[in-house]
C-alpha cells in the first residue's frame, strides 16, 4: 500500500465534508446551550442534540458508499495509483475521523456541561455517555450497512431501522428503573448502564469489523 | 517492461460474467508507441474490458498484464504510469478544478505543471471554477487535462470524446497523437467514433457482443475490406460467396463487402458471368459494419 496516497485520499474526503463537519458542530453546540437554559429549551436542545449526533452518521455513512456511486466520482478515484480495497480503506477512516470530529467534540461539550460548576446533575454524565456510545455503535452499524446495500430502497429500510433502533434505545434508557439514578447529583455506574455500554462496544465492533471483511472481500471495487 | 513482453497491455483469454453479458476469451495485445481503436456497438463490452484492464473488475479467467506487470497482483504501483478518463468518470462537484489540479499533484511525481497550464489554457478552462458548474464537455475535458498532465505511459480512454464539441474533439486528438511521438507512452481509445478512431490510431479492434471479431493495424483493415459493385448480365446470378458480406441485389446489378477480395474471387465471379463494374476501398465505419455482420453470422472475417 502507498500509505501517502492513502492518506492523500483519506484528507480528500475530510476536505471535501469540512463543511458539514462545521455545521454538524456547531449545531451540536448550539444545541447544548439551549440544554443548559433548562425547561423547555432543554427539551429543544435535547432533541436538537441526538438529532445532529444520529443524522450526521447517517449522512456520512450515505456520503461514504452510495453518494460516490451514484455521482460516478468513485471511478474517478480509482483512477488513481490504489488498489479498490486501499480506496474502500481510505474511505471507512476518513467516515471514522469525519464523524469522530463532532461526535468527540460534542461528547465533551456535552460532558462538559454536566461536570462544571453550575451543574447539579453529575448523574447525567452516564446518561450522556450511554446515549454517545450508543449513537457511535449504531454509525458503525450503519456503515457497515450502507456498504453492502445498493439500491435506494435498500438504504431508505437501513434509515427507518436506525431510526427505530434508536427510538427503542431512547425508551429503554428512559425507563425509570434505567435512567432514576443517572438524574441525581452523583456519578452512578449501575449494572444496566455497565451492560449497556459493554453492549455498545460490542456492537461498534461487530460493525467495524463486518466493514474491514466486507473491504477485504470485496472483489470487484466499482 | 521486460523485454519479453514489450506490449502496453496484454490480456490472454480473459474471461468475465454478468447476469446478462459475458466477456468471453478476450486477447489483445497494444504494442508500446501505438494508439489502439477499441469500437464497439453499444454493450459491446469496451468499457467492461477496460475495466478489467484497470482492475476495476476481477477476471473470472485469464491473465492481464498492463506495462509489463501482472494487474492482480500490481495494480496500485501500475496505476502510476497509466491514466484512466472515461465518459460517465466524474470529479467532486463541490471542489474547483484547480483543487483537483492539487490533488492529483500531490499524487503524481510526474505531473506537469506548465503543461497544465498550456491545457488549461487551450481548453479554455477556470481552474477557480467549481466542478458542478462546468457543462459536460468542460467537464471530460478538465478529466482529459487531470490525465494528460501526469504525463502516463499508458493513456486509457473510453468514449473521450462524446462530450466533447468538434473544436475540442479535434485538439484532443492533435493531443493525443503528439503524446505518442514518445515511443513509450502508448494510448488505448474506445469510441464509438470511426472517424476519430481512423484518424488517430495504428491498431483497431472491433469488439461485438462480448467476443473480439477482429483486431489487427489500421492499414491492414482498410487493405483487406473491399466493396465491389457488379453487372448482373440476364441469365446470370451472384455465385455463392461465403467471404461476401452485406450483399445488395438488384435485377442487373449487386454489390457486396468483403474481406476476400483477390483473384480467386475474380475467378468465380467471371466463371458466373458475373463482370465486376467497380472496387471501393471502404471507410472504417464500414468495415466494422461489415465485420461485425460477418461476426453475428458466426463466420471468421
Amino acid at each position: 500500500m502507498s500509505p501517502s496516497v492513502f492518506w492523500t485520499l483519506v484528507r480528500k474526503d475530510l476536505y471535501l465534508m469540512r463543511g458539514f463537519i462545521i455545521l454538524t458542530v456547531a449545531v451540536g453546540l448550539g444545541s447544548l446551550v439551549l440544554v443548559a437554559f433548562g425547561g423547555v429549551a432543554f427539551a429543544v436542545g435535547g432533541i436538537l442534540f441526538l438529532t445532529v449526533n444520529v443524522g450526521s452518521g447517517i449522512f456520512i455513512a450515505m456520503f461514504t458508499y452510495i453518494a460516490e456511486r451514484k455521482e460516478n466520482t468513485r471511478l474517478f478515484a480509482l483512477s488513481l495509483p490504489i488498489s479498490g480495497q486501499q480506496l474502500d480503506l481510505a474511505k471507512l477512516v476518513a467516515a471514522f475521523i469525519t464523524y469522530l470530529i463532532p461526535w468527540l467534540t460534542l461528547t465533551l461539550a456535552a460532558l462538559l456541561l454536566f461536570l462544571l460548576p453550575p451543574a447539579v446533575t453529575k448523574g447525567m454524565i452516564v446518561y450522556v455517555l450511554m446515549l454517545q456510545c450508543f449513537v457511535i455503535a449504531l454509525f458503525s452499524t450503519v456503515l457497515a450497512t450502507m456498504a453492502v446495500v445498493r439500491s435506494e430502497p435498500a438504504v431508505g429500510v437501513v434509515i427507518i431501522a436506525s431510526n427505530i433502533a434508536f427510538s427503542l434505545f431512547m425508551v429503554t434508557l428512559n425507563l425509570p428503573r434505567v435512567s432514576a439514578p443517572l438524574h441525581g447529583p452523583y456519578i452512578v455506574w449501575t449494572e444496566i448502564s455497565v451492560w449497556m455500554l459493554a453492549g455498545d462496544a460490542a456492537v461498534f465492533l461487530v460493525g467495524l469489523v463486518f466493514s474491514l471483511s466486507m473491504i477485504t472481500r470485496n472483489r470487484d471495487h466499482l | 517492461m521486460t523485454p519479453e513482453n514489450p506490449n502496453a497491455f496484454s490480456l490472454r483469454g480473459v474471461s468475465r460474467s454478468f447476469s446478462h453479458f459475458r466477456l468471453a476469451d478476450l486477447s489483445l495485445d497494444l504494442p508500446l508507441g501505438q494508439i489502439m481503436g477499441l469500437v464497439g456497438p453499444n454493450g459491446a463490452g469496451k468499457s467492461t474490458t477496460i475495466r478489467l484492464l484497470m482492475g476495476l473488475l476481477i477476471p473470472e479467467s485469464g491473465e492481464i498484464e498492463m506495462l509489463g506487470r501482472r494487474v492482480s497482483s500490481d495494480i496500485a504501483d501500475i496505476k502510476r504510469d497509466v491514466a484512466y478518463v472515461s465518459d460517465d468518470m466524474r470529479l467532486y462537484g463541490t471542489a474547483t478544478l484547480g483543487w483537483h489540479m492539487k490533488l492529483i499533484a500531490s499524487i503524481y511525481a510526474g505531473w506537469d505543471a506548465g503543461y497544465a497550464a498550456q491545457l488549461l489554457h487551450r481548453f479554455n478552462l477556470n481552474a477557480e471554477q467549481p466542478v458542478k458548474g462546468l457543462s459536460r464537455g468542460e467537464h471530460v475535458k478538465s478529466l482529459l487535462l487531470l490525465a494528460l498532465a501526469r504525463r502516463p505511459r499508458l493513456l486509457i480512454l473510453d468514449e473521450p470524446t462524446s462530450g466533447l464539441d468538434p473544436v475540442a474533439r479535434h485538439e484532443l486528438l492533435t493531443e493525443l497523437m503528439e503524446i505518442v511521438r514518445d515511443e513509450s507512452r502508448s494510448i488505448l481509445f474506445s469510441s464509438h467514433n470511426t472517424l476519430d478512431v481512423e484518424r488517430i490510431c495504428d491498431q483497431i479492434a472491433f469488439i461485438d457482443r462480448g467476443r473480439l471479431v477482429d483486431t489487427r493495424d489500421k492499414e491492414s483493415f482498410l487493405e483487406r475490406w473491399r466493396r465491389l459493385q457488379l453487372d448482373l448480365p440476364p441469365g446470370t446470378s451472384l455465385p455463392d460467396l461465403p467471404d461476401a458480406i452485406d450483399v445488395s441485389l438488384g435485377e442487373r446489378m449487386a454489390s457486396f463487402a468483403t474481406a476476400g477480395y483477390g483473384p480467386d474471387m475474380e475467378a468465380r465471379l467471371q466463371a458466373a458471368g458475373v463482370r465486376i463494374h467497380d472496387v471501393q476501398r471502404m471507410s472504417l465505419e464500414e468495415i466494422f459494419v461489415a465485420s461485425v455482420l460477418h461476426s453475428r453470422r458466426g463466420v471468421a472475417p
